[in-house]
């Protein structure tokens, strides 16, 4: 009875440190930073290159097209802080001026670099709260 | 009203705490007339419920916005289809329809159960009762729906939000919830079991036959969710790994475990904890996943309410449950142990056991990666997150074991197989496989995974097809009829098991769809109108822009050209409505499909200019989507036939002959076979099927008062909808004007033909059209009510008589036939 408890308990162990490695392996190349224009514009450099998802808001007026193309230009902001951000690509539609965004992509020295698709403004969800309203 | 509707809401708090001490005490004490009586305000909470709801429901009617709830959520033009389901639209209703569906299933299973589950029954009403009690207390100190405004009502609602405005999204929650709520039922007999210490396996009967049809429902929900993501919101795909979507789909996964598992309790007596602890976890993921979706916890690119308070109480909640059962399964594990042993990792008990470990690991993964954001904040204080990439990454692997494993299962014996069982199982399926393989190297296919599961999906198939084809061969030796008579009786004669094996041959074809993403092909494009871009062998070409308004909305419409090989094959639509109600949000977007069998090709109108006329296009080729439906719809065969009262089918063959049976089960499952790829046929967009310019104001308003009928394309409005059925008909209203008939005898024209309103939108709100909209509502009361009926009629008669006898004989002749499958050379 003991021997099978230890067989068991052994494949059990196995198991899991086989699972935890995996996990941890593809998890330190499929995790981002998630972070607030502020948190990392207080000091850029130590953020350069890193994958992230950026979260802020699109500052008015600040959204450039080039034309007959999809390139963007736009400025993303947060709590003062200002970041210029690149995109080239399809926009979703709740992209626009004061927009809440979160972008999917790199920090370089001349501004954040989004992924393809890597736009995402927030999109309404019939479960926000309800507005206060009256 | 609104008064009305708090106070029901009150009086069903104070009915559910009474139906809690009663139903408890009556038990304890051994008192029939507390018992009764805890039943009988049980019934009344559904009866109050259902009274809550007609307010409600009339509150959105008679466009009450005093109500905050109703003003919020619907708006004086909204369609009255959409009104009723904003009842469902918002968080407070959500919670409140949660309730009402728990409230009218409970007393389904109370009902129907009360019998022959004499001892179990009040703790079974205990348990649901207090469910109902937490999220009824919910809703009167926190969420109540009926809030009024307390000073000035608006004059008009604010309108449902344009994206939910969609055909699916209305039958997807109900069904999403009817999956989530009946998952309920099963837990609640868990628990009467380990209160009772009635542990043998007798409850597991009882609440099979629920998992499953809340099984059923909750697939449904999730692929209904899929369709609406794949039609409604334009980005190509249908699964994004959103919390929300994740929320779902975790009790998918354990539910799934457990109508596995309980098959070897059955038939071993093996797996007894497992099967407590699987039901346990099944509940708490549907209470965990209504907990992240609606609190905020998981912060998510869609806006879900950040609610603390409702956060706070819901793990009370949460962590009280946990406590509670796990500590009676500790209490209880005397009586759960085991009354066999494994004696081979080569059985079916094993397949089933590893075949659990994985779908739980699925769960368990999913539930760490959704929660990973939160949990690095909480323990590194660093918010870190996962995309779908690594989700994709873990799941696809193990998806394909899955696979190979729903394969392997069925052919290995109970106990133990021998090396001849396995080489004769394996030999045909293998080969299947292995052919599938060659072929699709052989044809220069280099995507290893989807060629991995496309060799795995012909091994299932090779399995499934052996089952039927050795089973039906055994049984036409025994009763001397053709095979495939020989088949439909095997089908009648052991339904759970042949039932299964039809979910199985569904899951293969979700998975010769979801292989089919291997192959997708994406393109993002900025074209000038006449302006030609290519996506894999079609050649897409922009004609024009159109802006038309029809009073709700603002239209834009792309007019595309697609050819394939030089020769032109459709026109699409692609377009972007701009809803007048909510300006200040984005236009929703109209994807125009092409679907074939072998795959959609998907064109999404991006942006445009309309000065230059210039847009921007998405386009996609999705191959193999399709299967993807017409697999959850075998499924869904499948899943009935296991559900069918075992007698349901024995009555029919007894005053049949055997061949008119056989020819009836055929045509029932050519029509529902040939249903889905025609549906979807209809809706392909001909080029003389064009939305036409209305020539006047008659043509004008009958387009947007008529729905399309085709049965295909979610009721749009004739004036708008592609499809080559709304083209006849706009030709017909076209004659029917040139002749000189008024708006309103054409309307009567339609409704003499077709015996009834179902062709317009919204019936008309005269005499007993006022009552057309309760239609699907007595409908859908009525087939409960039957199949409410059906298994009262069958849970009696099944015990009068022949209660040990008929599932004894049905086992004798599974045996049967596994031996004399074993001894097949």
């Amino acid at each position: 009875m003991t021997h099978r408890y230890i067989k068991i308990g052994a494949t059990v162990l196995v198991l899991a440190l086989a699972f935890s490695g995996l996990l941890w392996s593809t998890l330190s190349e499929g995790a981002e930073y998630y972070k607030h224009v502020d948190e990392v514009m207080t000091s850029p450099e130590q953020w350069h290159g890193k994958p992230m998802q950026l979260h802020g808001f699109v500052v008015p007026g600040s959204i450039l097209v080039n034309p007959n193309t999809l390139e963007y230009q736009f400025k993303v902001e947060n709590n003062g802080h200002v970041v210029n951000a690149s995109y080239q690509g399809i926009m979703p539609d709740t992209f626009k001026n004061e927009a809440e965004v979160v972008l999917k992509g790199r920090l370089t020295p001349g501004g954040f670099h989004t992924d393809p698709n890597g736009v995402m403004a927030k999109c309404p969800s019939k479960y926000e709260p309800a507005k206060k309203v009256g | 009203m609104a008064s009305l509707g708090s106070f029901l809401l009150l009086t069903a708090f104070v009915v559910c705490s009474y139906t809690v001490v009663a139903s408890v005490v009556g038990a304890r004490r051994r008192s029939r007339r507390l018992i009764e009586s805890g039943i009988g305000a049980f019934y009344l909470i559904a009866a109050l419920m259902t009274v809550a709801s007609g307010v409600i429901v009339n509150a959105f009617l008679t466009n009450d916005f005093t109500i905050k709830y109703v003003a919020h959520y619907s708006d004086s033009v909204q369609p009255l289809f959409y009104k009723l389901t904003s009842y469902w639209g918002g968080l407070d209703g959500s919670i409140m329809f949660w309730v009402f569906l728990l409230s009218i299933f409970g007393s389904i299973a109370v009902y129907v159960n009360r019998e022959r589950y004499r001892e179990l029954i009040p703790y079974v009403v205990a348990v649901i009762a207090t469910v109902q009690a937490f999220f009824l207390f919910l809703m009167v100190v926190h969420n109540n729906p009926f809030t009024t405004f307390l000073t000035a009502t608006p004059p008009d609602g604010e309108g449902l939000n344009p994206l939910l405005q969609n055909y699916w999204m209305v039958i997807h929650p109900p069904s999403l919830y009817i999956g989530l709520v009946g998952m309920t039922v099963p837990y609640a007999f868990g628990m009467a079991a380990l209160f009772t210490g009635h542990l043998d396996d007798s409850w597991l009967r009882a609440v099979r036959r629920w998992t499953m049809f809340a099984w059923l429902f909750l697939s449904f929900g999730l692929m209904l969710g899929m369709i609406w993501a794949y039609e409604e919101l334009g980005w190509g795909g249908y699964w994004g790994w959103d919390p929300v979507e994740n929320a779902a789909l975790l009790p998918w996964f354990t539910a799934t475990a457990f109508l596995h598992s309980v098959m070897v309790q059955e038939r071993r007596s093996m797996l007894r904890v497992w099967n407590v602890t699987l039901v346990i976890l099944t509940f708490f993921l549907t209470i965990f996943g209504t907990f992240m979706t609606r609190s905020g916890v998981v912060q998510s690119v869609h806006a879900f309410g950040d609610d603390p308070a409702l956060a706070r109480l819901f793990i009370i909640f949460m962590v009280t449950i946990l406590t509670v059962s796990f500590g009676f399964v500790i209490y209880r594990l005397p009586l759960l142990r085991a009354r066999n042993d494994l004696d081979s990792w080569l059985s079916r008990e094993a397949a089933f056991l590893v075949n659990n470990w994985i779908l739980l690991f699925c769960a368990f993964f999913i539930l760490f990666a959704t929660m990973f954001p939160t949990l690095s904040e909480a323990i590194a204080g660093e918010r870190l997150t996962v995309g779908p990439p690594f989700f994709n990454q873990w799941m696809l692997p193990i998806g394909l074991l899955l696979l190979l494993l729903t394969g392997i299962g069925p052919l290995l014996a109970w106990r133990k197989s021998t090396i001849r069982n396995l080489r004769d199982s394996f030999l045909w399926p293998t080969v299947a496989a292995l052919t599938t393989a060659g072929v699709f190297t052989a044809l220069g296919f280099r995507v290893w995974v989807s060629g991995l599961c496309f060799a795995l999906c012909a091994f299932v198939t090779g399995t499934v097809v052996q089952e039927f084809w050795r089973g039906g061969n055994v049984r036409r030796r025994a009763t001397g009829t053709d095979l495939f008579t020989a088949i439909v009786g095997l089908v009648g004669r052991n339904k759970r098991r042949y039932g299964g094996y039809i979910v199985h041959l569904g899951i293969v074809l979700i998975f010769f769809g979801f292989a089919g993403e291997g192959f997708k092909q994406e393109q993002q494009v900025l074209l000038k109108p006449g302006e030609q871009t290519t996506l894999g062998h079609f050649s897409v070409r922009y004609d024009r822009l159109t802006i038309r308004d029809d009073g709700q909305k603002q239209m834009t419409t792309a007019f595309v050209t697609v050819f394939e090989d030089g020769r032109q094959i459709a026109t699409m639509y692609p377009a972007k409505w701009a809803f007048h109600k909510h300006e200040d949000e984005p236009p929703t977007t109209e994807v125009a499909i092409r679907r074939s069998i072998a795959e959609d090709l998907y064109i999404v109108l991006a942006a445009y200019d309309a000065a230059t006329q210039a847009a921007s296009f998405q386009m996609f080729i999705n191959p193999l989507v399709n299967w993807i439906w017409l697999g959850f719809g075998i499924m869904a065969l499948g899943t009935g036939i296991a559900l069918l009262p075992e007698r349901a089918l024995a009555f029919a063959m007894e005053r049949m002959p055997g061949e008119a049976a056989a020819t009836t089960a055929a045509l029932l499952l050519a029509v529902l076979l040939g249903a889905a790829p025609l549906a979807a046929q209809q809706h392909t967009g001909e080029s003389d099927i064009a939305p036409i310019l209305p020539r006047n104001e008659i043509e004008k308003s009958l387009g947007e008062r008529m729905v399309c009928l085709c049965g295909g394309c979610g009721k749009e409005p004739i004036g708008t909808c592609t499809c080559g059925y709304a083209a006849g008909i706009r030709r017909e209203i076209a004659k029917f004007v040139d002749e000189g008939m008024t708006e309103d005898e054409i309307i009567q024209h339609y409704i003499t033909e077709l015996g009834g309103q179902q062709i317009l939108g919204t019936p008309l709100n005269q005499g007993i059209g006022r009552l057309a909209w309760l239609f699907p509502y007595l409908l859908g009361a009525s087939g409960a009510f039957v199949v409410g009926f059906a298994a009262v009629r069958w849970s009696r008669r099944s015990e009068k008589p022949r209660a040990g006898e008929q599932p004894q004989e049905d086992a004798d002749l599974s045996e049967r036939l596994d031996d004399e499958l074993r001894n097949l050379d």
